[in-house]
C-alpha cells in the first residue's frame, strides 16, 4: 500500500493530538478565577491543528519512502544502541573509556577497519578529554581512570 | 547618520583582540564545517551553541563567535561544489554548473578563488544592506503591537517552506508539534504544570539546545549509517592560478547583480539562500545570454552563484534580528543562541543591545575580510579535508555534540533525552517533515503564547483583535499565500531547478 509511512505518522499524530488536547482540559482552573485565556488556551489550539494535520496526512498521503530492511536497519539499530549505552557509560566508566569505545564502535560499523576505527577513538577521545579538562577547565568525568 | 555613530560603536566591540580571535576561530571552523561532508550550516552551529556555552563567552563575544560561522559556512560549501560537483550545502547547488566544468577543464584554482571573491562581494553587499536596512526596520517594528506579533509568527511558520518547499501541510504539522513541545514545562503566566508528568527535569521545560542538537546532528550521522556512504574520496589537487586580473574586472557587474538580488531574496520570507543563487545565476544567463558559456565553465557562472548566496546570507540576518522572526534553519539556530543567553531577540534589541547587535554586524564587514584572506591561500588546506572520510568524521562530530551537551548541565538525563530527538529527527525526514519549522515552534512558542494572552487581555477575550488591524490583516494574508503558492508554484519551480542541473555536464 502506498502512503503507508505517512497514514501510520499521521494517525500517531492524531492520538497524541487527542491527548494533548484533552490533558489541557484537565488543569485546575488557575488561583484568581478562570479568565479569557487560561493554560490550556494555546494548547487547546494547538491540538486542533494537529487533529486537522494529522487527518490530512490520513487523506492524502505522500508516496512512501524508502525504508532501510535488513542490514541497514540493524546498522541503524545499532548506532542507536550504541549511543544509548554510551550515555549509560559514560559517567561510571569515565569520558576517554566510553567515548573510544563508542567512537570506535560507529567508526567500525560504518565501515572502517578495527584497528583505525578504535584508534581514531581513542584519540579523539585523549585530545577532547585533554582539551576540555585542562584547557577549558570543564570537568569530563575521568570515571575508571580517575586518579586521587 | 546615527546608523553609522553606531556601527564604529560596533567596530569597537569587534575589534577588540578577544572578539577578533574569536572571528577568526569563527570564519576557519564555519568554512571548514561548509567544506566537510555531512555537516550543513545549521547543523555545524547548532554543535557550536553548547560549546560557546561552556566556554563561558559573554553574549557579544558568542554572538561573533557563531555569526562567524555562519559566515563561513557559506564560503565553505562552495569547495566541494567545484571540485566534487557535490554541493557542500544546498545554497552551493548552483555553484555545480559552471564550477565543475571549470574544475574539469584544469581551472579548479580559478574557480575557487573567484567564488571566493565573489563571495566576499556578496558578503559584503548583504551586510552593507543589512546596515541600512535594519535599523528602519527595527524602529518600524517598535509599532507592533501583540497582535501584530501573533500574525508576523504566522506568516514565519507559513513561509518557512519556501516557496520550492513540497507539502505545506507537513510544514505546518512540524510547526505545531514544535510548538507544542516548547508548551511542556511550568506555565509562565498562571505556574500550572503542563504535560510535566511529575518528572522533576521536565518542570523547566524542554532545553532548545539539545533539541536542535538531537534533531540535526545525530538524525545526521543515522542517515549517513543507513545510506553507508563512509568511504573518503580521493585526494584531489587544485593545480596553481592562473586567473587574470582582466577576467577577474569582467565579472564584477555580475558579482554586483548577484549579491543585490541574494541579499532581496534572504530579507523576503520564504525565499532564503538557495533561491538566492537560484535566481542570481539564472539571471545572469538571460542578461549575458549569447555572450556567456553557462554550464560549461563560463566563470560568471561560478561568480553569480556565490555572491547570491552570501548576499542572501546577510539578508537572512535581518528579519532574525530586528523582528526575531528567522526565516531558515541557521539563522534560526543563532535565535536559538539569543535566547539562551536571555536576550529576548526583536526591535528592542536595537535600543537595549545595541553593542551586541553592532557588534554582530561589524563582525561580519570583518567576518567577510578575515574569510577572503583565508580562503584564498587556505583552500589546499580545506580541499585536503575533503577528503576524510565521513565513517571517522561523523562519529567524532557527534562525540563533540555530546560532551558540548553533558557540559552545560552535567546530566545524563539531557543526554538521553538528545538521543530521542536524534532518532525521533530521523523518522521525521524519513517521512519528510521538515525539521526546521520544529526547531522554529520551539523557539517561537513561548513568544506566541505570551503574545497571544497579551492581545487578548488587552481586548477583554475578543478574538477578532487578532486580525483587526490593517498591518495584521497583511500578515495574515501573507502567510495564506505561503501556504498556497508552493502548492501552485512550487512544482513549476522545482522543475525549473532541477532542469537547469541538468542541463550541465551533470554526469561523467
Amino acid at each position: 500500500m502506498t502512503g503507508a509511512g505517512d497514514r501510520i505518522l499521521g494517525l500517531g499524530l492524531l492520538v497524541l493530538a487527542v491527548a494533548y488536547g484533552w490533558a489541557a482540559q484537565q488543569w485546575p482552573e488557575p488561583f484568581g478565577g478562570a479568565e479569557g485565556v487560561g493554560p490550556e488556551t494555546f494548547p487547546t489550539i494547538l491540538s486542533v491543528v494537529l487533529v486537522a494535520g494529522s487527518l490530512y496526512l490520513m487523506i492524502k498521503p505522500d508516496p512512501d519512502a524508502r525504508w532501510p530492511v535488513g542490514k541497514s536497519a540493524l546498522e541503524l539499530a545499532i548506532s542507536v544502541v550504541v549511543l544509548v549505552v554510551y550515555t549509560l557509560l559514560l559517567e561510571p566508566l569515565g569520558f576517554v573509556i566510553s567515548t573510544t569505545l563508542a567512537v570506535g564502535t560507529l567508526s567500525w560499523r560504518m565501515g572502517g577497519t578495527p584497528v583505525r576505527a578504535f584508534l581514531t577513538g581513542l584519540i579523539s577521545a585523549v585530545v577532547v578529554f585533554v582539551l576540555f579538562n585542562y584547557g577549558l577547565d570543564l570537568s569530563l568525568p575521568g570515571g575508571l581512570l580517575e586518579v586521587n | 547618520m546615527e546608523t553609522l555613530g553606531f556601527l564604529m560603536e560596533g567596530f569597537a566591540v569587534a575589534l577588540t583582540p578577544y572578539n577578533l580571535m574569536f572571528a577568526l576561530l569563527g570564519a576557519f571552523v564555519g568554512t571548514l564545517i561548509g567544506c566537510l561532508p555531512g555537516l550543513g550550516p545549521a547543523n555545524g552551529v547548532a554543535i557550536m551553541i553548547p560549546l560557546a556555552f561552556t566556554l563561558g563567552l559573554p553574549p557579544e563575544t558568542a554572538m561573533i563567535l557563531l555569526t562567524s560561522v555562519y559566515a563561513g559556512a557559506m564560503y565553505g560549501g562552495r569547495i566541494s561544489s567545484i571540485l566534487l560537483n557535490i554541493p557542500g550545502d544546498e545554497p552551493a547547488m548552483m555553484t555545480c554548473l559552471d564550477g565543475y566544468p571549470m574544475a574539469q577543464k584544469g581551472r579548479a584554482a580559478d574557480a575557487l578563488a573567484i567564488s571566493a571573491i565573489a563571495s566576499f562581494t556578496g558578503g559584503l553587499i548583504g551586510t552593507v544592506g543589512l546596515i541600512m536596512l535594519a535599523p528602519i526596520l527595527a524602529k518600524f517594528a517598535l509599532t507592533f503591537g501583540p497582535a501584530e506579533y501573533f500574525a508576523l509568527f504566522m506568516l514565519a511558520f507559513a513561509t518557512l517552506g519556501g516557496i520550492t518547499g513540497k507539502n505545506p501541510m507537513k510544514t505546518v504539522i512540524a510547526a505545531t508539534i514544535g510548538i507544542m513541545i516548547s508548551t511542556v514545562g511550568i506555565d509562565i503566566a498562571t505556574g500550572t504544570q503542563r504535560y510535566t508528568f511529575d518528572i522533576l527535569e521536565l518542570y523547566e521545560g524542554i532545553d532548545f539546545i539539545l533539541a536542535i542538537v538531537g534533531l540535526f546532528a545525530i538524525s545526521e550521522l543515522l542517515f549517513f549509517v543507513e545510506a553507508r556512504i563512509g568511504g573518503g574520496r580521493k585526494k584531489m589537487s587544485v593545480g596553481k592560478i592562473t586567473l587574470s586580473f582582466k577576467e577577474l574586472v569582467h565579472t564584477i557587474p555580475t558579482q554586483l547583480r548577484g549579491g543585490v538580488l541574494g541579499f532581496i531574496a534572504g530579507v523576503l520570507p520564504g525565499a532564503g539562500a538557495s533561491l538566492g543563487s537560484f535566481i542570481s545565476y539564472t539571471l545572469e544567463k538571460q542578461v549575458l545570454g549569447k555572450k556567456g558559456t553557462f554550464g560549461e565553465g563560463d566563470i560568471r557562472g561560478v561568480a553569480a552563484p556565490e555572491a547570491g548566496n552570501n548576499g542572501a546570507s546577510s539578508g537572512a540576518l535581518v528579519p532574525m534580528l530586528t523582528l526575531g522572526v528567522p526565516g531558515s534553519g541557521t539563522t534560526a539556530v543563532l535565535l536559538a543562541m539569543l535566547i539562551s543567553l536571555n536576550i529576548t531577540p526583536g526591535p528592542l534589541m536595537f535600543t537595549q543591545h545595541a553593542d551586541i547587535v553592532w557588534g554582530v554586524i561589524a563582525a561580519l564587514l570583518i567576518g567577510n575580510v578575515l574569510l577572503l584572506i583565508i580562503n584564498i591561500p587556505l583552500v589546499g588546506f580545506f580541499v585536503r579535508l575533503l577528503s576524510v572520510p565521513p565513517m571517522y568524521l561523523l562519529p567524532i562530530v557527534t562525540m563533540v555534540a555530546f560532551v558540548g551537551v553533558y557540559s552545560i548541565s552535567h546530566s545524563t538525563f539531557d543526554l538521553y533525552f538528545m538521543v530521542a530527538f536524534g532518532v525521533g529527527g530521523y523518522f521525521l525526514r524519513k517521512l519528510e517533515i521538515p525539521l526546521v519549522p520544529i526547531i522554529l515552534g520551539l523557539l517561537l512558542g513561548p513568544e506566541m503564547e505570551k503574545n497571544l494572552g497579551h492581545a487578548l487581555i488587552l481586548s477583554d477575550g475578543d478574538w477578532t483583535v487578532l486580525w483587526s488591524s490593517p498591518l495584521a490583516i497583511g500578515f495574515w494574508l501573507v502567510a495564506g499565500l505561503g501556504l498556497v503558492l508552493p502548492t501552485l508554484v512550487g512544482p513549476i519551480l522545482r522543475r525549473r531547478m532541477r532542469a537547469a542541473l541538468k542541463e550541465g555536464p551533470v554526469s561523467d
